[in-house]
């Protein structure tokens, strides 16, 4: 397993009008007045196999929109980026789950959308009951869970497709102490094996135990990258 | 494709053996309203005016459903869409399979209907899969556009889907088009639902086999709407996380 990332003058654009209302480009086109937003601009980022790397910044200030680069959702409005390897991604602690479905079936659709076939997700279903920890609520449905429950869900699903490049973002700020060992434990894994763990949040303590390295946001800008240590202290002043 | 039809379907008719229940009344329900207004309202009955208007309904609520579905396929799955990558040019296709396997209880309706009105199967009966196919195009070259307007409009949400109805009552749906006389007659057949209907009454009513005309003008707005807005949805769904996650 060999996962990298090489992201060269990256830029993500938002469009609106004059209403404040998301715009895509072709629907820009038809109006006078566009506002533009840029989520990234002139991202250089290289994340090599093996390294786990730590999202920080204020809110806003674009970690959320890089993990979704990084996770092809998505895709870039300037400069380009090259993401090797296979996704596992918990971008939010909803983590695509639907409130109607149970825990299972969610698993089961989550499972063929990360590009499982239907049998492959069927027989990942009891590891997913197992490490999510949910026991006989994993039959439920997912409206009636904490944010916990729906983030060690989404978590397990993303782990059940063995994933080369985990993204988390403000995950941890939802799991439990025990699940959090989890989560750093499966991560170890992947960096021994060649993958890349790149996990977003405000839980300085939870991502310097998780990560070696931290890149820091502001304004959709790359503006310190090094040791998590260094960096967090920077931050934090 | 078929794990996010199975999905809407599960929050649609529930679990457990009810839902086939509810599946197969469904169709009863939304003909029996029509066949009410009809038959008792309006007094246009005509040739088995219950099997006349299952011809239409049945066909015009696949088209329906599947836009009604189609306009909210990307909204809905916004937290899905934000989360991760996945082959996002299905989403109309799956609005449509939803649809289609609900459909499917519609044809019960049909036979029902044949029954009551002692209408007897002819050999042109084998038209109904053709006409059923040609529905599920047509449905499917609707939901592409309904998709990229829900997204992009979707203040306009109602609006497009009394627009689906108005297109309902500018075909022969509620009175059959042999019954329309001078040039309204002609002109119902721009309607792509107008061959659909006709083309279901000419198999399972009259016994004969479809016109020309009420297979091809269905074809050809299939065939234009695909044309038309499958490059250009496939050019616009690398924005959809933008557009549907915020």
């Amino acid at each position: 397993m060999q996962a990298s990332v090489r992201a060269q003058n990256l830029g993500i654009r938002f469009l609106f009008d004059a209403r404040r209302r998301l715009l895509s480009p072709t629907l820009a086109r038809l109006h006078r007045h566009v506002r533009t937003a840029w989520g990234l601009r002139g991202v250089d980022l290289t994340f090599e196999p093996g390294e786990a790397i730590a999202l920080i910044g204020p809110t806003g200030s674009g970690k959320t929109t890089l993990l979704r680069v990084l996770a092809r959702v998505l895709v870039p409005d300037e400069g380009t980026i090259d993401v090797r390897g296979r996704v596992g991604s918990l971008l939010a602690v909803q983590a695509g789950l639907l409130g109607y479905l149970t825990g299972r079936e969610n698993a089961l659709l989550l499972g063929v959308l990360y590009g499982l076939s239907r049998d492959q997700a069927r027989a990942a279903l009891p590891q997913i009951r197992e490490l999510s920890g949910l026991a006989d609520t994993f039959d439920l449905p997912v409206s009636s869970y904490s944010q916990g429950m729906m983030a060690r869900l989404g978590f397990s699903v993303a782990d059940s497709t063995d994933p080369e490049l985990l993204l988390l973002d403000e995950v941890h700020e939802a799991l439990d102490h025990d699940f959090r060992g989890v989560v750093a434990a499966r991560a170890q894994e992947i960096r021994e094996r060649g993958g890349v763990v790149v996990a977003a949040g405000h839980d300085h303590d939870a991502l310097a135990r998780l990560c070696d390295r931290a890149v820091r946001l502001e304004a959709g800008a790359v503006v310190a990258d090094g040791p998590v240590d260094e960096i967090v202290a920077a931050y934090v002043g | 494709m078929l794990a996010l039809a199975r999905g809407d379907l599960l929050a649609r008719y529930g679990r457990g053996p009810l839902r086939t229940v509810k599946w197969l009344l469904d169709p009863f329900f939304v003909v029996g309203v029509y066949l009410l207004l009809i038959v008792f309202v309006v007094h246009r009955s005509g040739p088995a005016p219950g099997l006349s208007l299952a011809c239409a309904i049945v066909p015009f609520q696949l088209v329906m459903v599947t836009v009604i579905n189609a306009l909210q396929s990307v909204r809905t799955r916004g937290s899905i869409l934000a989360n991760m990558a996945f082959p996002r040019t299905l989403i109309p296709v799956a609005s449509c399979v939803t649809e289609s396997l609900g459909f499917a209880s519609s044809l019960v309706l049909v036979v029902v209907m044949m029954a009551i009105y002692g209408v007897t199967p002819t050999v042109h009966v084998l038209w109904t899969p053709i006409l059923v196919a040609l529905t599920v195009l047509l449905a499917v070259a609707m939901a592409y556009p309904a998709s990229l307007v829900g997204i992009w409009f979707p203040e306009l949400y109602t609006f497009w889907i009394s627009a689906i109805r108005t297109l309902f009552f500018l075909a022969p749906g509620l009175v059959a088009l042999a019954q329309v006389h001078g040039s309204a007659a002609t002109l119902l057949r721009i309607n792509p639902l107008s061959g659909l209907f006709e083309g279901f009454r000419s198999a399972l009513l009259y016994g004969q086999a479809p016109a020309a005309w009420q297979l091809l003008v269905p074809l050809a707005w299939a065939a234009g709407l695909l044309a038309l807005f499958v490059p250009l949805y496939h050019r616009e769904q690398p924005q959809f996380a933008k557009l549907a996650s915020l």
